[in-house]
């Protein structure tokens, strides 16, 4: 049977032949060992991709982390603050309450002091006016006499042989 | 300056006094007439080349193993010096080498996501013969026919034995890839397409043909024989090269990704099975 346009079964089949070398061989020396290469390179970038996500996340979490820790180091600076404030008032409070209770004792002290010093110099002033008085009439008593050494003394003024 | 100015003068006057010889002294005369002559790029008749003093074969068979013989050659050479010199930060080479695969690979994956793998390597050994095979009719490789004149190889897929092989090949590819998806149901999927290997073959073999054909019209007659091949040559070949490869390595994978795409049927028992 003649097939038109010169067409060989023959033929075909030896350009199959021909192809079956050419795309086996294409594949091993080429297609293969490129397409590894760039898979190989794919993973390579994927994995620095996935390494930087990761860092990133740690990051993220990092910055969480110190922002809770800062948030709450500002409330725990914030309770200190609020609890120094309390103390310091509690403080004033009570040293003011010293210095009045102080200043009470103070008072109370110079008050006691102060009578007793009045009661002091009254006494003393009423012996001195006892001894005043009792020195005055003991004067009053002995008269124109006067004191014998008064008398001794004049008289050794007066050059009495007696004296 | 003036040296300038003299060597254009003589360079134009010895172009032109070539040009008017080889057009005035004309040639002993022609072995065959211009029918002949596309009648036997189209059918090969007489223009047969000896395969190794075994067959008398089609001069693009003899151009395939050509071309074939040169893909391998410097897939080895980059096998060899290039692909161990690969660096994470690709240079000019290995980016052309990288898109040539990634382009077929990913062709395969675009259009058949659920099965690429074997289809990746048909799409860039088909891609890259169909290519390379037809630029290499721009080289113009000369041959000895059985009856003693010398021609230039033409594309392999200028060749209708070329074109069926190559289109009944991804006919079939189609069909592994049918039988791999769903099995008998894939066959029928395949089937469904009865014209695709005719229309494939017969898509090569015509686009390829028609380049051959103007291309020899054109050198049939001398006086088209200048300038005109530039244009003729070089951007009609370059232009089907990259027309032809991407027509049918789009058609294969786009064909191929329909037939294997697993039925709905299955995924819902698939589904059902997992929900169990």
């Amino acid at each position: 049977m003649n097939i038109p346009l010169n067409i060989d079964w023959q033929q075909i089949l030896l350009h199959l032949f021909n192809f079956a070398i050419l795309a086996g061989g294409l594949y091993l020396l080429l297609f293969k060992p490129v397409k590894a290469f760039m898979e190989k390179r794919e993973s390579y970038y994927k994995n620095i991709d996935a390494e930087a996500q990761k860092k990133l996340q740690d990051a993220e979490g990092l910055k969480d982390s110190y922002a809770r820790r800062m948030q709450e180091a500002d409330e725990e600076i914030a309770a200190r603050k609020a609890q120094a404030q309390q103390e310091m008032e509690r403080a004033r409070e009570a040293s003011l309450q010293s210095a009045r209770d102080e200043a009470a004792q103070i008072l109370d002290k110079a008050r006691t002091a102060s009578a007793q010093e009045h009661d002091r110099m009254l006494r003393d002033t009423q012996k001195e006016l006892v001894e005043i008085a009792t020195a005055a009439a003991e004067k009053v008593l002995k008269g124109g006499q006067g004191d014998p050494y008064e008398q001794f003394l004049t008289a050794a003024k007066r050059g009495e042989p007696n004296a | 300056m003036k040296n300038k100015k003299v060597f254009i003068i003589v360079w134009l006057a010895v172009v032109v006094l070539l040009g008017v010889l080889s057009v005035v002294v004309g040639s002993p005369g022609r072995a065959e007439t211009v029918q002949e002559t596309m009648r036997d790029a189209v059918l090969h008749e007489t223009g047969q080349i000896s395969l190794f003093g075994l067959k008398d074969v089609n001069p693009g068979l003899i151009s395939a193993f050509t071309v074939t013989g040169i893909l391998l050659v410097l897939a080895a050479l980059i096998r060899i010096f290039a692909i161990p010199r690969f660096k994470m930060v690709p240079g000019r080479f290995q980016m052309l080498v990288e898109q040539a695969v990634g382009l077929f690979d990913n062709l395969a994956k675009n259009n058949s996501p659920w099965r690429h793998k074997f289809l990746g390597v048909y799409l860039f050994a088909a891609g890259a013969y169909i290519f390379v095979g037809t630029v290499f009719e721009l080289f113009g490789v000369q041959a000895v026919t059985t009856a003693g004149h010398s021609i230039t190889l033409p594309a392999p897929l200028s060749d209708v034995n070329g074109a069926i092989c190559i289109g009944c090949l991804s006919y079939l590819v189609i069909l592994s890839g049918g039988i791999a998806g769903n099995g008998v149901g894939g066959i029928g999927k395949t089937l469904k397409e009865f014209s695709l290997p005719i229309s494939m073959s017969f898509r090569l073999f015509g686009a390829l043909l028609s380049g051959l054909l103007v291309t020899e019209l054109v050198y049939y007659y001398i006086h088209l024989s200048f300038v005109l091949p530039v244009a003729v040559g070089v951007m009609f070949t370059l232009l089907h090269a990259l027309i032809q490869t991407y027509v049918l390595t789009m058609l294969t994978a786009l064909y191929y990704g329909e037939v294997s795409e697993p039925s709905h049927k299955e995924k819902k028992a698939k589904k059902a099975k997992s929900a169990a």
